[in-house]
């Protein structure tokens, strides 16, 4: 028994000091950040100020037989936007271009409007976003724009968001409730449309002959499946001579795209094509290619998203085509919430026209990618 | 005859749980090599080979350290933390050249060892508490000096990625020469023993005037820059520094590997060629799931019934 005890006392005894060392540690780890000088960057040189203006989003068809929604319907009151407070609850954290543009844009819109812009980033985590809509709410958001991490799961918030008949807006993902009841409206692009053009371009690359592969995007995702439906229902039905013959997730990321492209080249060298469903993959197929002594254009690549790194894969020949997916929502969801406080109509389904990346127009328009 | 045969069923059995346990991982790296050479096509390449070894070198050298502090009866969960840590410290460094990046990015991955070793060791806080803890931390660090994804453009960082002497690629050269330096420290070095005796017991190896302390913060160190060089491998690869995407799940993988290969997780025993094979062993599992285009959902479900097996065979060896 005796030792333990005195074990315990030695332990206890040394305690404050490894506490100090190590509070010490993990400060000068964060100080020495302070000293850092990182690579010299020529692309870094993001001139975004008026070329990301220029690629602000567009109505892809305003067509008469949409449905719509005005404030009547909803059961609101009129306000004007100008002096309200707009609440934008972010799902993931900017940490991809995608979430960065879209985020700058939302700011960079209400900043323009001079609007109250209170924002909340759930990094992930759905039970998060859950308490930031409530908290955005708590702290007196007059209009809603969330960009949602899941469909589902939004009962509660939009109950306490009806009854103070706070209108909502969503963007880029869709919620799963009654439109012009439960939200406003839905901004957003068209994954199905998305694969489709990918298609497109990838049929246009190969000829509609060959064996394509795809880089599947994050299993149980909605953007995964649309992207993956659109693509293959438009191989099936244009180019049947073209195969896909390799499905395989690289989970949105470029190092599990180039490992699986990795793999992928070694099983079957005489791929044709490689339809990646973002961007980050795409790039981590071309580093793949690149270390398989692969050329430029060996391999026929088409990816969506639009970001700067894969339209300058296209400059340099690796790279067929990008789809874009565009993230600026701010001008086009101020718009609608502008018009809908002000009663008039809304469509309730806005779908956002996209723009594409091929050789023709990338060094052109290298400048609107973000 | 009846007693006799009654008698040898069990023991029979005994062998061959130890059998399995100790060998059982290279087995199952000779079964899937034999599969795979029979049923996958242009499987028999050099190119092939050269891929997976390069794929599994950076889960090797995590694996190696985990193996060690899985060994003194802890586990080491913030390793993948560690090499995102790492990626984003080798972008934010590289201006000074990119032996001074990586030298301040294995550094770093020794300080969040060292702290991970201190609470264990002096503060006696479990080691998943202490590592979970830093996992969480280093991630968000690593977020906060690198916030998204950077172009890496050094040439020299890009040779350490994609170079190779007389065929065999860096990254492997790296790998297998660390995991020699490990199984040589553990095997015939006094820290090992060390090492092993108070994974065994830590109260005993206390009691015997052993520097308990010491030891398992140097473990941590050593898991941390373990990782870190992983991180930095895994950096010139991907030619990017990706502190969102960059190790996550790898302390998953990395114990995959240990526990596969036959290194018990109650400690006081490390077993480095087998923590090689079973990163090896998944490394082919995973690989020959993908060349035959099936759902990657059936990779989950094969890693988990190979993890089930080594832990079987375990269990019936610690009984005895």
């Amino acid at each position: 028994m005796k030792p333990t005890v005195r074990l315990r006392r030695n332990t206890d005894r040394r305690t404050s000091a490894p506490t100090l060392l190590t509070a010490g540690l993990c400060l000068s780890l964060a100080l020495a950040t302070g000293c850092a000088k990182s690579e010299d960057d020529p692309s870094d040189a993001k001139d975004t100020g008026k070329a990301a203006a220029d690629a602000g989003q567009e109505v892809a068809e305003p067509s008469g037989d949409q449905k719509t929604c005005d404030l009547t319907a909803f059961g609101g009151k009129k306000l004007d936007l100008k002096g309200a407070t707009v609440g934008f609850s972010q799902s993931e954290k900017e940490a991809n271009p995608f979430r960065i543009a879209e985020t700058a844009s939302i700011k960079a819109e209400a900043k323009e409007r001079g609007i109250k812009l209170l924002t909340a980033n759930a990094q992930s985590q759905f039970s998060k976003q859950i308490s930031d809509v409530q908290d955005l709410i708590a702290k007196g958001a007059d209009v809603l724009v969330i960009a949602p991490l899941n469909s589902d799961g939004w009962g509660p918030v939009l109950r306490t968001a009806a009854q103070k008949k706070i209108p909502i807006v969503t963007i880029d993902r869709k919620i799963n409730a009654e439109p012009c009841k439960d939200y406003v409206s839905f901004i957003g692009s068209d994954f199905v449309e998305q694969g489709r053009r990918a298609a497109d371009r990838m049929i246009e690359a190969t000829g509609g002959k060959g064996e394509v592969a795809i880089l599947l995007g994050a299993p149980g995702n909605n953007v995964t499946t649309e992207r993956t439906k659109g693509f293959k229902d438009r191989i099936a039905e244009k180019a049947p001579d073209l195969k896909v013959v390799f499905e395989q997730t690289g989970e949105f990321a470029r190092e599990k795209g180039q490992q699986v492209t990795e793999q992928l080249i070694q099983s079957k060298p005489d791929i044709t094509g490689i339809y990646a469903e973002n961007d980050e993959m795409g790039l981590g197929a071309v580093n793949a290619l690149k270390g398989a002594g692969k050329k430029a254009g060996d391999v026929r690549i088409v990816t969506i998203d639009g970001t700067r790194g894969a339209v300058q894969g296209i400059v340099d020949g690796w790279i067929h085509g990008v789809v874009e997916s565009n993230p600026r929502f701010g001008p086009l969801a101020f718009e609608t919430l502008d018009a809908f406080t002000k009663g008039e109509k809304v469509g309730q389904d806005i779908v956002i026209k996209d723009t594409e990346y091929t050789e023709d127009n990338a060094e052109s328009e290298i400048g609107k990618a973000y | 005859m009846t007693q006799l045969a009654l008698r040898g069923v069990p023991l029979d059995r005994a062998r061959v749980l130890r059998l399995l346990q100790d060998y059982g991982v290279y087995a199952g790296v000779l079964a899937l090599l034999l599969a795979n050479v029979l049923l996958t096509p242009h499987f028999v390449s050099a190119e092939n080979f050269r891929t997976q070894a390069v794929q599994v070198a950076p889960v090797i050298i995590v694996a190696l350290g985990m193996a060690l502090a899985i060994g003194s009866e802890g586990v080491d969960l913030s390793v993948g933390s560690v090499m995102a840590l790492s990626t984003s410290l080798i972008s934010l460094y590289l201006g000074y050249g990119p032996v001074a990046a990586i030298l301040v990015a294995v550094l770093g991955g020794m300080l969040v060892g060292l702290a991970n070793g201190s609470l264990i060791a002096f503060i006696g806080v479990q080691p998943i508490v202490a590592t979970l803890a830093l996992m969480v931390a280093c991630r968000g660090l690593a977020n906060v000096f690198l916030p998204q994804l950077k172009d890496v453009r050094d040439p020299t960082m890009a040779s350490l990625g994609s170079g190779s002497v007389l065929g065999i690629p860096y990254l492997v050269l790296i790998a297998v020469a660390l995991a020699l330096l490990v199984a040589f420290t553990v095997k015939r070095t006094t820290f090992g023993r060390q090492l092993l005796a108070i994974g065994d017991s830590r109260p005993a190896a206390q009691l015997a005037g052993l520097p308990v302390r010491r030891v398992l913060v140097v473990v941590y160190v050593v898991s941390g820059a373990l990782a870190a060089i992983a991180g930095v491998l895994a950096t010139a690869r991907l030619t990017a520094s990706d502190p969102t995407s960059l190790g996550t799940l790898m302390e998953l993988s990395a114990i995959t590997a240990v526990v596969v290969g036959g290194t018990p997780l109650s400690g006081g025993r490390v077993r480095i060629g087998g923590t090689v094979a079973g990163a090896v062993l998944i490394q082919l599992l995973t690989a020959t799931l993908i060349k035959h285009d099936l759902p990657p959902s059936w990779t989950q479900i094969a890693q988990a019934v190979v993890i089930v097996a080594a832990v079987y065979a375990a269990r019936e060896r610690g009984r005895r």
